[in-house]
C-alpha cells in the first residue's frame, strides 16, 4: 500500500465532498490547500517523522566538480617535506585511478601552495582561502573522512545525490519532499539554484536526475529557480495580460471547471481548480521571493557585494535564506567549476572567493534569525582530489579525482559545531580513523530531519527502495 | 521537543503507483472465511516478510532455513520444524511470529517488516490447512476460461463485459450508464490517435445511426498514421528513446530512424510477435533488411557515457545490464535486477540466470565513434532515405557508365574530351560523397565474430569475475537447463511462443492500462511475486489467449476493448460510487484522467489548427525558454536553437529529447527523462502545469490561432462559442457555461478596446502569422477566451 496515494485519495474525496455540497466559490478556493488537517490522514511517510527531528529544513551547498580537500579543509603539513617525492605504493595500495592519470609513469606528491589557519574557539584548521568561513568555524562540524567508490563525475555526483551511481533513483531532495511534504504555502518543497564558478567553465554537466524524482511521483522533483528570465519557468503572464485581467480569466476558468465538477463529480477537477489558484499565488510569491530590494544594507554587506548580482553563489545563498524563511523544505545549490585537473593554483582562489563570504553569511544570518538551530547546512562535492599532481610537478599544478578520502562539512540543526570528525593519513590519501561513506552521510541527514533512512521507502518493481540503498549508518558523533 | 510540521500539499498525485490489494481482501470478506489461495494470500506475505533471509538467496540466508521451498520448510533441523502441515502449534514459524520477546519474534524487529495480526492469522490458517505451496500465477501459462454467464444480457457487448460485470455484481455494483456518443468519440479518438476528433468526424458520427457506426470509427482510427504515432509514443518511454547520450557529456545521437521504424511497423499492422522479434533480433533474421537491422536499435537506446577517464569495462557492464533490465521489464514484466548481485530474493531467478540472459546482449563492440555532430558507439548502420537511396543508385550507375566509357573507347578521343569525362566523373563522385555524408547513421545490434566471454560478476561488480557462462534462458521459466548455445533470435522465439506465461499477458495489460489508466495488473512493470495481483485474473488470461488466437494482432485486441460496454461507460461519478470503488479497480465507470504530456500539447495544437502533420524524421525544437541547456551542459556549450516554421508545430513525440535537460513543458506533465525504461508514468496535478498552459508561448500562440479560427467560423458570438466548445471538448456549451464565457468575452473586449497596446502585445506571441483583417481588440478578446478553453480540465483530460 502506498501511503501517498492513500492520502491523496482522502484529500481528493474531501475536496469532492466539499465541492459537491457547497459548490465552492472562487474565494473559498485559496483555502483549499489542506494544512494541518492533512497530517492526520497521512500514511507513515508523509509529514510524519519517525522520531524527534533536529532540523526542519535543509540547504545543500553543493560544490560540483570535486573541490580539493588538500587545499581547503584537510591540512597536511608533512607534505611540505614530501613535496616532489614519489607517492609510495604503501599509500597508493594499487587503488584504481581514473583513465586520466592511470597511465602516468610517476605519481609525484604535490603539497598545497596555500596555508591553513586555526579558527574559532576550538582552534580547528581551515584554509587561508576561506577567511570568512573561518569566523563561523565553531558552528561547523568538519568531516575529513568522507569516501566514495566512484572516481568519475557522473557516477560520483549521482551517488551522493541519489544513493546510486547509475540513473534511476530519486534525489535526496525528492526523498525529503516525499517524506516531509512542504511547509511553504505557495512555493515548492524542493528548490534548485545553480551558479557558475569564476575558475573556469565546468567540464561537468549538471543533470536533471540530480534533482529528479526518480520513481517517486514527479511532483517531488526539484523546481529550478533561475536568475534570468522567469525565476520559475512560465511564471510570468504573457505580454498584454496583467494580473487583474489574469484574475478575471482565472475566475471564468474556475467557474467553468466548477460546473464540470458539479456535473461529473470527478474529484480531480477540484484539485485542478486548487492548483490554478496556487499558480496565481505563485505569480505573486515567487517575485516577492526573488525581489531582494527589501533586504537591508547590512544584509548585503554581510553576504558581500556579489549578492546583489542575480545568479551568483552569493545571491543564491541570500535567496536560499529567503526560501528557508518561507518554508521551503530543501534548497539545493550547485556551484560549478571545481574540477581542477590543471591550473588549480590560479583557479581555486577564485572559486573560494565566489563562496566564502556568502556561505559564512548564511550561517551568521540564519543564526541571527534564530533559524540555525533547525536548519541543516551541508557543504561538499562529489569527491576530493589526489595528492599527486596530474601531469607531474608544476607551478600551477592540478590534481585528479580522489574518492578514497575527502572532506565535507555540516552545520546547523542537530550538528556538533566546532567538531572535527575523522582523520586521513599524512598524504591525505587514505582514511586512518572514523570513515564516513556517502550512505552514512545521507542516513545522518535524514536522521536530522526525523526520518529513519531504513523506513523511508518506496516500492518499485517489487523492491522497497531507499535513499541509502541497503547501506548507511547514522553517525551519532556528528550530532550535538 | 517535537517540532510541529505544518503540511501543505504542494501537488496532488492523482494516480496510484502501487497497489492497494483491496480486491483480494474484499473477496474474502464477501465470502466469509474463504479458502486461502497460496499464491494470492500466503506467498505475498512470505515474500515480503520472510524471503529476504529465508528465501533463495544463499548469501543472506539465516539459520539455514528456506521457506520458499516446501520440503525445506518441513524438514527437521536440530529438532525443530519450521512448518508442520496441519499443526500450527507445533510449527516453529507460528511460535516465532506469535512471540513477544524481541529476541525470538520473527521477523526480527530491526528488519522493520512486522506482520499484522491478519497476516499472522493467514499463516496460521494456511499451516492448519496443510501448508500447500503452489507456483506464482504469472509464471504459469494463461488459462482460457469461457466468459461467465451473466443475467443482464442487455448491457453486454462482448466477452470482456461478462468478466467485468460478474465482478461488479459480486461487489453489488451496477455498471454506469453509457457515455454520450460525442464523449465516446472523443475518448476513443484521443486514446487511439492522441488527437481530438475533427468537427467533420464528430458530425459524421453523430448522424450515423447504423449499428456499425462505432466499429467503422474504430477501423478508421486504427488505420490512421496518427494511431501509429500514438502507439509509438506509448512505446518510447518503455524503450527509453532519446536524442542524446545522457550522462555527463550528453551529446546528440541519431536514434530517430529507430523511432520511425516503430511508427512504420505499427502503421503497417505488424503483429506483436514480429514487432518483438525484429527489435530483439532483427539482425539475426535470414538476410536481414536495413529496416530489420534498424529495429534492433531498441537495445541501443540506453544511455552512453563518453566522460573522460571512465573505465570502459565498468560501463560495458552497465550497458549490458540496461539491455537485460529493459528487455525483461518491457516484454516479460519482471525485474531481473535483483539477480545482478545475488540470487533474486522474491522471484525464481538465480544470478546464473541473470548472466546467461546478459550474455545475449554482451557481444557487441560498444566502441565510441563520432559521426558528424553526433557521438555514438559501434555497431552503427547507415540508413539512407528512399530518396537518398534512389539518387545514390542513379549516381552510381552513371559513375560506372562513365568509368567504363573512359576505359573502353579511349581511342580517337581528344584530351579535351577525356578531361570533360573526368570532370563529370569527379562531379558524380563528389555528389555521391555528399549524399553518403548526409545519410543518417544510427546504432544497431550486431554480433561480433569472436564472442566476448560473459562471466557471472560477483556481487555485480564489473571487475570481480566469476564463472564464465553462455547465453541461455531463465531455468525456472523454461523448466530445464539447456546446454546448447542460443542466440537473441532464440530468445525472441521463446518469448513469442504461445505458451510463454508472460509475453501476451504483459502486452495486453499495457494496452489495457493505456485505455483504462490502470492495468488489470496495476504494477504493469512487475508481474513477479512482489507485484500486484490482477484485478480480473480470468479476463487478463482471456485477453492474453485472445491475442494469441488473433495471431498477435494488436489492433484486434484494441478494437475489442474500445467496443466493449465496459469502455463505453460514463466517467461521471458520485460520492457513493467513489466510496464503493474509489480507484475504479472494479471498472464500475469510465476512466477519466489528465492526458499524457505529449497529448496535452498535441491536442491544443490540433484544436487551434497549428498542428503540422508530418510523420517521422529528425527531431525538432519547439519553443523553450532560453538558456536552459547552457545552465547545465559541459562548458555551457549546448545551446537550444528554437526552430522556425513547421518544427514548432509537430507532434510532441518529435520534440528533441535531451536527457540531462528534457523539454520542461513535457517534464511538468510527468514525462520521464528517458534515462531508463519507464512503463508507468505518474500522473500529478501541480501548479507548474497551470503555469505552462497559461503562459508557455506554445499555448498563448495556440489560443490566438484558435481565436482566429473561431472568429472566421461565424460572425455570431453564439455560433462562435458553439464551434469553440465542439472543437475543444466535442460538445456544445451549456447555458451556464455560455454565460460565464460571454461575461469574460465582454470584459475582454472592453479591456482590449481601451488598451490597444495590450492587445497588440498579446497577439505578438508566437511566430505564426497574425490575421490583420481582424480587429486586434476582437482577436485579443477571443484569444483570452480561447486560452481559457484550452485550460479547461475537460480539454486536457480524456473524457
Amino acid at each position: 500500500m502506498n501511503p501517498i496515494l492513500e492520502h491523496q485519495h482522502l484529500v481528493n474525496r474531501r475536496l469532492l465532498l466539499r465541492g459537491a455540497a457547497s459548490s465552492i466559490g472562487v474565494a473559498a478556493l485559496s483555502s483549499l490547500m489542506p494544512q494541518g488537517a492533512a497530517a492526520e490522514t497521512n500514511g507513515p511517510n508523509i509529514g510524519k517523522t519517525h522520531f524527534v527531528p533536529r532540523a526542519k529544513r535543509v540547504v545543500y551547498l553543493f560544490q560540483s566538480g570535486g573541490p580539493s580537500h588538500l587545499e581547503l579543509l584537510d591540512p597536511k603539513p608533512k607534505l611540505k617535506d614530501l613535496h616532489g617525492s614519489e607517492l609510495p605504493d604503501s599509500i597508493r595500495r594499487g587503488q584504481r585511478l581514473t583513465g586520466m592519470t592511470s597511465g602516468q609513469k610517476s605519481f609525484t606528491v604535490v603539497a598545497s601552495k596555500f596555508g591553513f589557519k586555526r579558527c574559532g574557539a576550538a582552534g580547528n584548521w581551515l584554509s587561508e582561502l576561506l577567511p570568512h568561513t573561518g569566523r563561523v568555524m565553531d558552528n561547523i562540524c568538519m568531516i575529513r573522512s568522507m569516501h566514495t567508490e566512484a572516481i568519475n563525475h557522473d557516477p560520483a555526483i549521482t551517488l551522493i545525490q541519489t544513493g546510486s551511481q547509475q540513473p534511476g533513483r530519486p534525489s535526496m531532495g525528492a526523498w525529503v519532499s516525499y517524506g516531509l511534504g512542504s511547509e511553504a504555502e505557495d512555493l515548492p518543497a524542493f528548490a534548485v539554484l545553480i551558479s557558475h564558478g569564476s575558475g573556469k567553465d565546468a567540464n561537468q554537466g549538471l543533470l536533471e536526475r540530480l534533482w529528479g524524482a526518480g520513481f517517486l511521483p514527479s511532483s517531488h522533483q526539484g523546481v529550478k529557480l533561475r536568475s534570468s528570465g522567469d525565476p520559475v519557468l512560465y511564471l510570468a503572464n504573457p505580454p498584454g495580460i496583467d494580473r487583474n485581467f489574469r484574475r478575471q480569466m482565472l475566475d471564468g476558468l474556475a467557474r467553468l471547471n466548477q460546473q464540470q465538477l458539479a456535473s461529473s463529480g470527478n474529484p480531480e477537477i477540484a484539485a485542478r481548480i486548487a492548483q490554478y489558484e496556487m499558480a496565481f499565488r505563485m505569480q505573486q510569491s515567487v517575485p516577492d521571493l526573488t525581489d531582494l530590494s527589501a533586504e537591508s544594507a547590512s544584509t548585503f554587506e554581510l553576504y558581500g557585494e556579489e549578492s546583489k548580482q542575480p545568479g551568483t553563489f552569493a545571491a543564491n545563498c541570500l535567496l536560499a535564506r529567503r526560501m528557508l524563511e518561507r518554508g521551503v523544505r530543501f534548497v539545493q545549490l550547485y556551484h560549478r567549476g571545481w574540477d581542477q585537473h590543471g591550473n588549480l593554483v590560479s583557479n581555486i582562489p577564485k572559486q573560494c572567493r565566489d563562496i566564502d563570504q556568502s556561505q559564512a553569511a548564511l550561517i551568521t544570518d540564519l543564526k541571527q534569525r534564530g533559524m540555525l538551530d533547525d536548519t541543516l547546512i551541508i557543504w561538499g562535492g562529489e569527491f576530493g582530489r589526489t595528492v599527486y599532481g596530474q601531469g607531474g610537478l608544476k607551478d600551477d599544478y592540478g590534481r585528479d579525482h580522489h574518492g578514497r578520502c575527502y572532506s565535507m562539512w555540516l552545520a546547523g540543526g542537530g550538528i556538533r559545531g566546532g567538531h572535527v570528525h575523522g582523520e586521513t593519513d599524512d598524504y591525505g590519501y587514505n582514511i586512518v580513523r572514523d570513515p564516513i561513506h556517502i550512505h552514512d552521510l545521507n542516513a545522518t541527514v535524514l536522521h536530522c530531519l526525523g526520518l529513519d533512512h531504513r523506513r523511508l521507502t518506496f516500492r518499485q518493481q517489487g523492491r522497497d527502495y531507499r535513499l541509502t540503498d541497503i547501506h548507511g549508518n547514522v553517525m551519532q558523533s556528528l550530532l550535538s | 521537543m517535537q517540532i510541529e510540521s505544518r503540511i501543505i500539499v504542494w501537488s496532488i498525485v492523482i494516480s496510484p503507483l502501487t497497489v492497494l490489494n483491496l480486491l483480494a481482501e474484499e473477496a474474502d470478506n464477501a465470502s466469509g472465511q474463504a479458502t486461502l489461495e497460496f499464491a494470492r494470500d500466503v506467498l505475498p506475505i512470505l515474500s515480503d516478510h520472510c524471503f529476504s533471509c529465508h528465501g533463495a538467496d544463499e548469501g543472506s540466508r539465516e539459520a539455514e532455513l528456506r521457506l520458499d521451498i516446501r520440503e525445506h520448510a518441513l524438514a527437521v533441523k536440530d529438532g525443530v520444524v519450521a512448518i508442520v502441515p496441519g499443526q500450527p502449534k507445533s510449527s516453529d514459524v507460528i511460535r516465532r511470529i506469535r512471540a513477544t520477546d524481541d529476541d525470538i519474534v520473527m521477523p526480527p524487529p530491526d528488519a522493520l517488516k512486522p506482520l499484522s495480526a491478519a497476516q499472522k492469522d493467514i499463516l496460521q490458517r494456511w499451516i492448519g490447512g496443510g501448508a500447500q505451496y503452489a507456483g506464482h500465477w504469472a509464471f504459469r501459462p494463461p488459462k482460457r476460461v469461457d466468459p461467465p454467464a451473466i443475467r443482464q444480457i442487455a448491457w453486454l457487448r462482448n466477452a470482456i463485459d461478462r468478466f467485468v460485470l460478474k465482478r461488479l455484481e459480486f461487489a453489488g455494483l451496477a455498471p454506469r450508464a453509457e457515455a454520450k456518443r460525442h464523449t465516446w468519440l472523443r475518448r476513443v479518438t484521443l486514446d487511439l490517435t492522441g488527437l481530438p476528433p475533427t468537427i467533420g468526424e464528430l458530425d459524421a458520427f453523430l448522424t450515423d445511426d447504423s449499428p456499425n457506426a462505432e466499429s467503422e470509427v474504430v477501423d478508421r482510427l486504427l488505420k490512421s498514421e496518427a494511431y501509429a504515432e500514438r502507439m509509438a509514443m506509448h512505446w518510447l518511454d518503455a524503450a527509453r528513446y532519446a536524442d542524446t547520450n545522457g550522462y555527463n557529456n550528453d551529446e546528440t545521437r541519431t536514434m530517430w530512424p529507430w523511432r520511425d521504424w516503430v511508427i512504420n511497423a505499427i502503421h503497417s499492422g505488424m503483429t506483436y510477435d514480429r514487432f518483438l522479434t525484429e527489435q530483439l533480433a532483427g539482425d539475426l533474421l535470414p538476410s536481414p533488411t536495413i529496416s530489420q537491422r534498424v529495429a534492433t536499435g531498441f537495445n541501443r537506446n540506453h544511455v552512453l557515457t563518453t566522460e573522460g577517464g571512465i573505465i570502459p569495462e565498468e560501463y560495458q557492464a552497465e550497458y549490458v545490464a540496461d539491455r537485460v533490465h529493459t528487455t525483461a521489464t518491457v516484454f516479460m514484466g519482471i525485474s531481473l535486477r535483483c539477480a545482478r548481485c545475488h540470487e533474486h530474493k522474491f522471484d525464481p531467478f538465480t544470478q546464473r540466470d541473470y548472466y546467461r540472459f546478459a550474455a545475449y546482449f554482451n557481444n557487441i563492440p560498444d566502441r565510441i565513434v563520432s559521426y558528424n555532430s553526433a557521438r555514438m558507439a559501434d555497431p552503427v548502420l547507415k540508413v539512407p532515405s528512399p530518396t537518398q537511396q534512389r539518387e545514390l543508385d542513379q549516381l552510381n550507375a552513371q559513375q560506372k557508365k562513365l568509368t567504363a566509357e573512359l576505359k573502353t573507347r579511349a581511342a580517337g578521343r581528344t584530351d579535351k574530351q577525356a578531361e570533360a569525362i573526368r570532370n563529370d566523373l569527379k562531379a558524380f563522385t563528389d555528389r555521391i560523397a555528399a549524399i553518403e555524408k548526409a545519410i543518417p547513421v544510427t546504432m544497431v545490434m550486431e554480433e561480433m565474430k569472436d564472442r566476448r566471454p560473459t562471466h557471472i560478476l560477483i556481487r555485480g561488480q564489473y571487475d570481480k569475475l566469476g564463472d564464465e557462462v553462455s547465453p541461455g534462458l531463465p531455468v525456472s521459466l523454461v523448466g530445464k537447463t539447456s546446454t546448447h548455445e542460443t542466440t537473441r533470435l532464440d530468445l525472441a522465439r521463446w518469448l513469442t511462443d504461445p505458451a510463454h506465461p508472460l509475453t501476451a499477458r504483459v502486452a495486453v495489460n499495457r494496452w489495457w492500462e493505456m485505455l483504462f489508466g490502470t492495468g488489470l495488473v496495476e504494477t504493469a512493470e512487475d508481474f513477479g511475486v512482489q507485484g500486484a495481483r490482477p484485478s480480473h485474473p480470468e479476463l487478463l488470461d482471456w485477453l492474453a489467449t485472445e491475442l494469441i488466437r488473433q495471431k498477435w494482432d494488436q489492433r484486434a485486441i484494441l478494437k475489442l476493448i474500445v467496443l466493449s460496454a465496459t469502455y463505453r461507460q460514463s466517467s461521471d461519478v458520485t460520492p457513493q460510487l467513489l466510496d464503493a470503488d474509489p480507484r475504479n479497480r472494479l471498472l464500475s465507470r469510465g476512466s477519466r484522467w489528465r492526458l499524457p504530456a505529449e497529448m496535452v500539447r498535441d491536442n491544443a495544437l490540433a484544436v487551434c489548427g497549428l498542428l503540422h502533420r508530418q510523420i517521422g524524421g529528425p527531431s525538432v525544437r519547439p519553443y523553450q525558454p532560453a538558456g536552459l541547456w547552457e545552465d547545465v551542459s559541459v562548458e555551457r556549450r549546448d545551446k537550444y536553437v528554437t526552430d522556425t516554421g513547421p518544427g514548432l508545430y509537430r507532434r510532441s513525440m518529435y520534440t528533441f529529447w535531451k536527457r540531462t535537460c528534457p523539454p520542461p513543458s513535457m517534464s511538468a506533465f510527468d514525462a520521464p527523462d528517458r534515462e531508463f525504461c519507464v512503463i508507468r508514468r505518474a500522473r500529478t496535478n501541480t501548479p507548474l502545469q497551470a503555469l505552462v498552459l497559461l503562459n508557455d508561448p506554445t499555448y498563448v500562440e495556440a489560443a490566438r490561432a484558435f481565436a482566429d479560427r473561431i472568429i472566421h467560423h461565424n460572425a455570431n458570438d453564439t455560433d462562435r462559442l458553439n464551434f469553440a466548445f465542439r472543437r475543444a471538448v466535442a460538445r456544445l456549451p451549456g447555458d451556464a457555461e455560455q454565460a460565464v464565457v460571454n461575461d469574460l468575452l465582454a470584459a475582454a473586449r472592453k479591456r482590449f478596446t481601451a488598451q490597444p497596446v495590450a492587445a497588440k502585445e498579446l497577439l505578438s506571441v508566437g511566430s505564426s502569422k497574425v490575421d490583420t483583417t481582424i480587429e486586434p481588440a476582437e482577436l485579443a478578446a477571443w484569444t483570452s477566451v480561447a486560452s481559457i478553453l484550452l485550460n479547461l480540465d475537460e480539454t486536457i483530460s480524456k473524457p
